[in-house]
């Protein structure tokens, strides 16, 4: 009898958590690209612009970032699309030709630029010293 | 810049200052519970009826 | 599972697991703090601020690591209705807190000289703060438990519930785009250099040292108080 009530026990607790994994699962499904933090530029190419406040991010595309007086520019690219952005500010320390970027801001509506008001890096998961950095850099620059 | 000293003063050394203060205060707390409860225990069960 | 829920024996081991894990573990915390800080590499894009990986990684581990085994110690103390289950779950918590605490603190201070800000709503960060309020949701169901009440039960369905929050943690920077960058330490091998990893491992050990001593010692201390309790009702009884 005893026994009995431990494996009615069991089976709740282990069919509890199949229905939450089911209902976790189905809330993912809904949810989806809305948890997203920014939008890549392959999701805002051949789309109408949105008028709203966005998020733009991904590579700083290299031997593109200009600057004028206060005001940068330079080229978002996800290795498919790109898209050009203006941010007028104080760049943060990691900002930097090929690597992550994060824009908040808006579309201009009449030149097509993304035009930030917030500039955030975004860094890859690489870690090493600046010599290794250095070597590497070396040999990839002696295959090329 | 990436080696300026604000960002010891400002990041590195309060990240830390965290984490080990929150150890030790996490250690204490337990140990000294526990060597409380312990002695209680200990001191009851000489005095059993 | 039987013969290591007998508190007695229990108690035994623990009397010797709790020296060894609260040494071994102060040491390679102390090796791995101070290696961390004075002799590791700074890194090549962020330069002395990848030293709060040290303390921020081990803190992101033993947050999550602490919460799978809250969960564990809470399926057992609900379906096997183990007295020594529910007290491992109930020491487990205000460390597994603690450690999610840190983990945020340390996460923000280098956020912001690294990335810019201190915080964002990106889906890592966010999981990471829901999982600070499962702790603090569950301190406070048990915490107001009488003996065996139906909180008790309440509290440990709420971990487990908390479950569900783990995966997403896990793989959040896979699933959605995040600020935070994705995992550095995979199966397949590790995208941090070997004189950084050094110290990351001596604090990933030594920290997790720490949390078993945090939770032995608390474990020593509810079997006592129960101890205590019990002996003090007797006395009473007998006295009436």
């Amino acid at each position: 009898m005893k026994l009995k009530a431990k494996h009615q026990r069991l089976t709740l607790v282990v069919g509890a958590m199949i229905a939450l994994g089911g209902a976790g699962a189905l809330a993912f499904s809904t949810l989806g690209s809305k948890a997203t933090y920014f939008y890549a530029p392959s999701d805002l190419v051949g789309k109408a612009p949105p008028t709203e406040a966005i998020r733009l991010g991904g590579m700083v595309e290299k031997g593109t970032l200009k600057k004028d007086g206060s005001t940068v520019h330079f080229i978002v690219t996800d290795n498919a699309r790109t898209w050009p952005v203006a941010y007028t500010g104080i760049l943060p320390d990691l900002f930097r030709e090929g690597q992550g970027v994060i824009a908040e801001g808006k579309i201009d509506p009449a030149s097509g630029v993304f035009t930030a008001d917030t500039i955030l890096a975004k860094h890859d998961e690489k870690y090493m010293p600046p010599e290794v950095a250095g070597a590497l850099h070396k040999v990839a620059g002696k295959v090329e | 810049m990436l080696n300026r000293p604000e960002l010891w003063t400002a990041y590195i050394w309060p990240a830390y200052a965290l984490t080990i203060g929150g150890l030790v205060a996490l250690l204490a707390w337990s140990w000294l519970s526990m060597r409380a409860a312990e002695r209680r225990s200990e001191a009851l069960k000489r005095n059993r009826p | 599972m039987h013969r290591f829920a007998n508190p007695a024996r229990f108690l035994r081991i623990a009397r010797v697991a709790t020296p060894l894990t609260l040494w071994i573990g102060l040491a390679l915390t102390v090796a791995g703090l101070y290696i961390g800080l004075f002799a590791s590499p700074p890194d090549y894009q962020q330069g002395e601020s990848v030293r709060i990986m040290y303390v921020h990684v081990p803190a992101a581990w033993l947050g999550s690591g602490g919460y799978l085994s809250l969960a564990i110690a809470s399926a057992v103390a609900l379906i096997w209705r183990h007295p020594l289950a529910t007290i491992a779950a109930r020491a487990i918590a205000p460390a597994g807190a603690a450690f999610t605490a840190i983990c945020l603190v340390s996460g923000s201070l280098w956020g912001k000289p690294t990335w810019g800000t201190y915080w964002v709503w990106d889906a890592r960060l966010t999981s990471m703060l829901v999982l600070l309020f499962l702790y603090l949701g569950y301190l406070a169901l048990s915490a107001s438990e009488g003996e065996r009440g139906e909180e008790r039960r309440a509290a440990s369905i709420l971990a487990l519930v908390g479950v569900i929050n783990l995966p997403i943690i896990k793989y959040s920077v896979e699933w959605w785009n995040t600020l935070h960058q994705g995992p550095s330490i995979k199966l397949t091998g590790s995208a941090i250099d070997g004189h950084m990893l050094l110290p990351l491992f001596l604090c990933l050990g030594g920290f997790t040292l720490l949390f078993a001593a945090i939770v032995l010692m608390r474990m020593r201390a509810m079997l006592a108080e129960q101890r205590v309790e019990a002996r003090s009702r007797r006395l009473a009884e007998a006295l009436a």
